[in-house]
């Protein structure tokens, strides 16, 4: 369970299963789609930090419910943060 | 278990992050049977990673990704015969330097090589493309294109989790394993790896850019994420499975069985690389018909020259039996096509009038000295075979042989003709060290040009993984500006590119020189020189048994060559410096006095201390002084025992008599291979070759208990106390000891060159000028003929040659030394001679302009016209004002009067401007030398002339100046850098040695200011040596000027 200002979300593996979203909790009952962006890590080096991870993100496309309903969400890791995000498709 | 079958290695040039051992080493560590090499248009990482697979127990599978029209596919190498196939595919595919690219015609015709591969359709392909384009139709009938020319065609499934939908997404692998499954077309899973972890992304980026030559951005770097890494067995399992779902089967066990199967049909063995095995020229090469004859011409060719090189009975006798031990050996070994084929290529040499010496243990065969290859006589000078070739050592022998530079390209030329395809030029890796590293991240980056410039010009030349490390450590360096957040960014990531590949070229010296399986055995290409090449380094070519000859081209060799032709030409004599004695006293008397500049190997400045402090006497001396200077006896002090014994300060420690004829030579001191060798041999009672092996076996810390033990059994006859100090001298002195063979074979050119200088200096200054051999700069080599009485002659439009000629009374400049000339205009020049004046030459030299008033500033032109340089650059100008000048050639000969010339009342050049003049236009100075002018400064604060540094007492405090000759950094054990400066005052040379402590202070000044003066503490290290042991270094020029302003107070 990922408890930061991300969304929280529950994990197979680095396979989310479950999350929390506007108060309700929901499960995923299907992964459509999922991909992996690389950022662009040089975007940032003016200050001298390595970032290799800056701004790569990994990307599920799911299927997910409450209770009986099911909407299309995608949940959004930042690599380099861990912090995880979500819209709705 | 997976096997990947897609992976690019480091020897995709700046595609690929990792060196093939490391691929292979982690594919091991996840227990894989197998692991593929698939290269973009390159088969140079293969041996090198047949052999790591072959360490690590993995079975190696062999390809290469190749263009394909516009797309790229792979192609593996079947068992049995593809590897042969794959390496003539690419042999003909690359007829020049060009990237390989294939495309249907050409298949066509090349399907006897094709029918042994096997086809990937990948990401990259045109079948990709179309299922993009959800073209399944069209995407079969590319597919059934080329399926008749392989042995098989499959679709390559590859998902490295990129978005969208197209190559390289799950979704675009999933519907290629669809068309496949659609279609019953064979199809397998790789995982398109480029790189050994997803951390290594960054690097990847930057080779893109490096590659493309454009700075970082989204649009060139190639890759989506970081998934193209070499995954394992579990990851590539649920890989598959995902794939497969998405082509809507339920699991991926299919796609892996089938990729397990294509894995199975294209599994290599070592053998068919020939590693381990070793493959000579055949008989018909060397003119005879089989392997028989060829034993009985080795013997009498050899037997032929035994009467050549040995007269008295005694000798021959000598050389009579070593002769038939050595062909014992040879015959063991099945090498006589080995010695027959070098010395057929050291004839070809010699009857193209080319100079050819041996160099390297070779010297040490008598077959080798026999048959001309090497000029030393191993059996006066105690040279063993044994150390060069050994029945216990299954590895060819190295021979090396030295010619002269000049004309190294024409035994190339004669050996391919005669050998043709059965030879090759061999490749070398350029890889990525500090410079280069530093300049392709600083470019990709997007740092400036001029910053880049900055750090990569002030870097020395070293690993690129050391670049903070020197930053750090060498003072000079600290006023760079490397602490900016993108320099620092730059430099990190430059030391990750540290050893990556980053192209090939010619190696400079190497040939392979095999039989009519070359080209099944290697991959060739035509390098830039017109040459056909090995695609492999000299590693590997002899790690598959192919015979590597190197031809170095050394200038000496060029150089007394060039003193021979002018000694003919002057004296209307020859000299056949080849039967010159080599016990001349002058020649030694020369050497002793430390005047060694310009000599082969022994002109350095620390070469010059040695010779000072050891004075040697004959050639043996000159062994031992070559043998003795390098770092490992400087360092562990082995100079000062030998020294102390010589000059009679101590007796030598011979130790046991049955010992003093290996040791007596070098005053008990160990100092050669050759003698550790005999020692083990005598003490324990074994064969030279046999003591060899356990010689080579003390070079490896672990196993020196073991030869310890040994030793100390076999030697139990010996009282224990000779043993124990023998053993200790073993010990010490094997890891340092030098190849006698070697120090031999280059003290033959050592003393050739001695004697020219002391019998005939013209001719030999004249062919160094020509040639530049040596290490410090022409404006030397010029200083040390005027001190040898032997003037200077300027550069004269009538008398100079291309190259340096010796005349009555010195030697004439060069025209092709003046800055600008071409070679063309320099032999335009020569050829039109003689010119009357100046009008004539502008008429018919075809000179351009630039050169014209360059020639006419250095006074080529003084002996035509009694006026002064200015006026006479004058009347250059009016001449070419005048309207005749513009006609072209010929027709400027008819009709037209030349300009006036007259005095315009301009003062000459003074002296000072002269010589200006003649450092900018021929980078030496020809009427006086650069000191001159400071000549009254340097006396007033009492510097010391270099020919006045014996006088000196040892612990003086001095004053030296010069010009910069020479700035050496030898790399020191201990890690801490010393800086060895040679100054050049007009009087000889004066060597300083800096030590750390006054590096911080002085280094930026040693190495920015070409004019110093030195202070420091002389020492006496001999008779005739002297060092000098520097406390500051300053630029003359401001110390000059500071001592005109009268605020010096350095004296």
């Amino acid at each position: 369970m990922f408890e930061n200002d991300g969304l929280p979300v529950n994990t197979d593996g680095a396979t989310p299963i479950e999350f929390t979203y506007r108060g309700k909790r929901f499960r995923i009952h299907n992964v459509l789609n999922r991909w992996c962006e690389a950022g662009g890590w040089w975007n940032r080096i003016s200050d001298g930090i390595y970032r290799p991870d800056d701004n790569a993100r990994a990307i599920w496309r799911v299927e997910a419910a409450p209770i009986g309903s099911v909407t299309t969400f995608e949940l959004e890791r930042d690599e380099a943060t861990g912090k995880w995000l979500i819209r709705i498709v | 278990m997976f096997n990947h079958l897609s992976v690019a290695s480091a020897f995709s040039f700046k595609y690929g992050t990792t060196q093939p051992h490391d691929l292979v080493a982690r594919a091991a560590q996840f227990g894989a049977p197998a692991l593929a090499i698939t290269d973009r248009d390159s088969l140079a990482g293969v041996i090198r990673f047949v052999q790591a697979a072959k360490d690590f127990g993995i079975a190696p599978i062999v390809g290469v990704n190749l263009a394909l029209d516009n797309s790229r596919v792979t192609l593996l190498a079947q068992s049995d015969g593809g590897w042969r196939s794959l390496c003539r595919l690419m042999s003909v595919l690359r007829p020049d330097r060009n990237p390989p690219t294939l495309h249907l015609e050409k298949i066509k015709t090349l399907s006897e090589y094709t029918s042994n591969l096997i086809l990937l359709h990948g990401p990259d392909s045109q079948i990709a493309n179309l299922i993009t384009k959800h073209r399944p139709d069209q995407a079969l009938h590319e597919f059934n294109k080329y399926r008749p020319y392989f042995a098989d065609s499959v679709i390559e499934c590859v998902s490295h989790l990129a978005p969208g939908d197209g190559p390289r997404s799950t979704g675009h692998a999933g519907r290629m394993l669809g068309f496949a499954r659609d279609h019953d077309l064979p199809a397998v899973i790789t995982n398109g790896v480029r790189m050994l972890d997803a951390a290594d992304g960054p690097v990847a980026d930057i080779l893109d850019a490096a590659r493309k030559l454009v700075p970082l951005h989204k649009r060139h770097v190639e890759r989506a994420n970081n998934e193209a890494y070499l995954k394992d067995n579990q990851q590539m399992r649920d890989l598959a499975d995902e794939i497969s779902r998405a082509a809507g089967e339920r699991s991926g066990r299919t796609l892996l069985r089938a990729t397990q199967r294509i894995a199975e049909r294209c599994i290599l063995s070592p053998q068919e690389f020939g590693l381990g095995g070793i493959e000579l020229p055949e008989a018909e090469v060397v003119g005879v018909n089989n392997y028989q004859e060829m034993r009985a011409l080795l013997r009498s060719r050899c037997e032929s020259g035994l009467n050549w090189r040995y007269s008295s009975s005694d000798d021959l006798a000598k050389a009579r039996a070593r002769l038939d031990d050595e062909l014992a050996t040879v015959a063991t070994l099945g090498y006589e096509s080995y010695f027959l084929t070098v010395a057929d290529v050291t004839d070809m040499a010699r009857g193209a009038g080319i100079r050819v010496a041996a160099r390297g243990s070779g010297a040490g065969s008598l077959i080798c000295h026999l048959l001309g290859i090497s000029g030393v006589d191993p059996i006066r000078y105690g040279l063993l075979m044994e150390r060069f070739c050994s029945p216990l050592r299954r590895a060819l022998p190295d021979i090396d042989i030295d010619v002269e530079s000049a004309r190294r390209l024409e035994i190339y030329d004669l050996v391919f003709k005669k050998y043709q395809h059965r030879t090759a030029t061999v490749a070398m890796l350029e890889t990525y060290r500090a410079r280069h590293a530093i300049r392709d991240t600083g470019a990709a980056l997007g740092m400036s040009q001029t910053e880049i410039d900055l750090i990569a010009k002030s870097l020395p030349h070293i690993r690129a993984r050391n670049i903070s490390k020197a930053l750090e450590s060498l003072p000079e360096l600290r006023s760079l500006n490397i602490n900016t957040p993108l320099a620092a960014m730059a430099i990190k990531l430059a030391e990750r590119l540290d050893g990556l590949p980053r192209n090939i070229a010619m190696h400079p010296c190497a040939v392979v020189l095999s039989n009519n399986t070359l080209p099944d055995r290697a991959p060739m290409l035509i390098n830039a020189s017109g040459y056909s090449m090995v695609e492999f380094d000299k590693d590997d070519v002899e790690a598959i048994g192919l015979l590597k000859l190197d031809i170095l081209g050394v200038r000496m060799q060029s150089a007394i060559a060039y003193a021979l032709d002018e000694i003919e030409r002057t004296e209307e004599r020859s000299v056949d410096i080849e039967s010159v004695p080599l016990d001349d006293a002058d020649t030694f008397k020369l050497i002793q006095s430390t005047r060694t500049i310009g000599l082969f190997q022994i002109e350095s400045p620390g070469q010059r201390e040695l010779v000072g402090k050891l004075q040697p006497d004959c050639f043996e001396d000159l062994i031992i002084d070559i043998s003795l200077f390098r770092p490992g006896p400087v360092k562990s002090d082995m100079i000062t025992p030998f020294l102390n014994a010589r000059h009679g300060f101590k007796s030598p420690q011979l130790i046991h008599p049955d010992l003093h004829g290996v040791l007596a030579q070098t005053q008990g001191v160990v100092v050669f291979h050759e003698q550790v060798i005999q020692i083990i041999s005598i003490m324990a009672e074994i064969s030279y070759a046999e003591a060899d092996e356990k010689r080579r076996a003390l070079g490896d810390f672990s196993k020196q208990q073991e030869i310890c033990d040994w030793f100390y059994e076999r030697a139990s006859r010996y009282p224990k106390t000779v043993v124990d100090e023998i053993w200790q001298v073993l010990r010490a002195f094997a890891s340092f000891g030098f190849c006698k063979a070697h120090a031999a074979a280059f003290a033959l050119p050592t003393y050739q060159s001695a004697w020219l200088k002391t019998h005939h200096p013209a001719a030999f200054i004249a062919g160094l000028l020509t040639h530049d051999p040596g290490m410090y700069p022409k404006r030397l080599i010029l200083d040390e003929a005027r001190q040898m009485n032997i003037a200077a002659l300027p550069v004269d439009v009538n008398k100079s040659d291309t190259t340096y000629r010796v005349e009555e009374n010195g030697i004439r400049m060069a025209l092709s030394d003046v800055s600008g000339i071409s070679e063309a205009e320099a032999i335009n020049i020569v050829r039109a001679q003689p010119y009357l004046d100046l009008t004539d030459f502008v008429r018919r030299a075809g000179a351009s302009l630039p050169v014209t008033e360059k020639l006419v500033m250095v006074g080529a032109f003084d002996s035509l016209h009694n006026i002064n340089r200015r006026d006479l650059l004058l009347h250059l100008a009016d001449i070419n004002r005048s309207p005749a000048a513009a006609l072209p050639g010929a027709q400027m000969t008819f009709g037209f009067k030349a300009p006036d010339l007259k005095p315009s009342g301009l003062p000459d050049l003074n002296s000072i401007e002269k010589v200006q003049t003649e450092i900018e236009t021929l980078g030496m100075e020809v009427s006086a030398h650069r000191l001159h002018f400071y000549g009254h400064f340097l006396n007033s604060i009492g510097a010391v002339k270099s020919s006045d540094l014996l006088k000196q007492r040892s612990g003086s405090s001095i004053l030296v100046a010069g010009v910069r000759v020479a700035l050496q950094q030898p790399p020191v054990r201990s890690g801490k850098r010393v800086i060895f400066l040679s100054l050049d005052d007009g009087f000889g040379c004066s060597d300083a040695t800096f030590f750390g402590d006054t590096h911080e202070e002085f280094a930026q000044t040693l190495f920015s200011s070409k004019l110093l003066l030195v202070r420091g503490v002389v020492r006496r290290t001999g008779p005739k040596g002297v060092s000098i042991r520097a406390t500051g270094a300053w630029d003359l020029g401001a110390a000059y000027e500071s001592f005109l302003l009268k605020k010096s107070n350095l004296a």
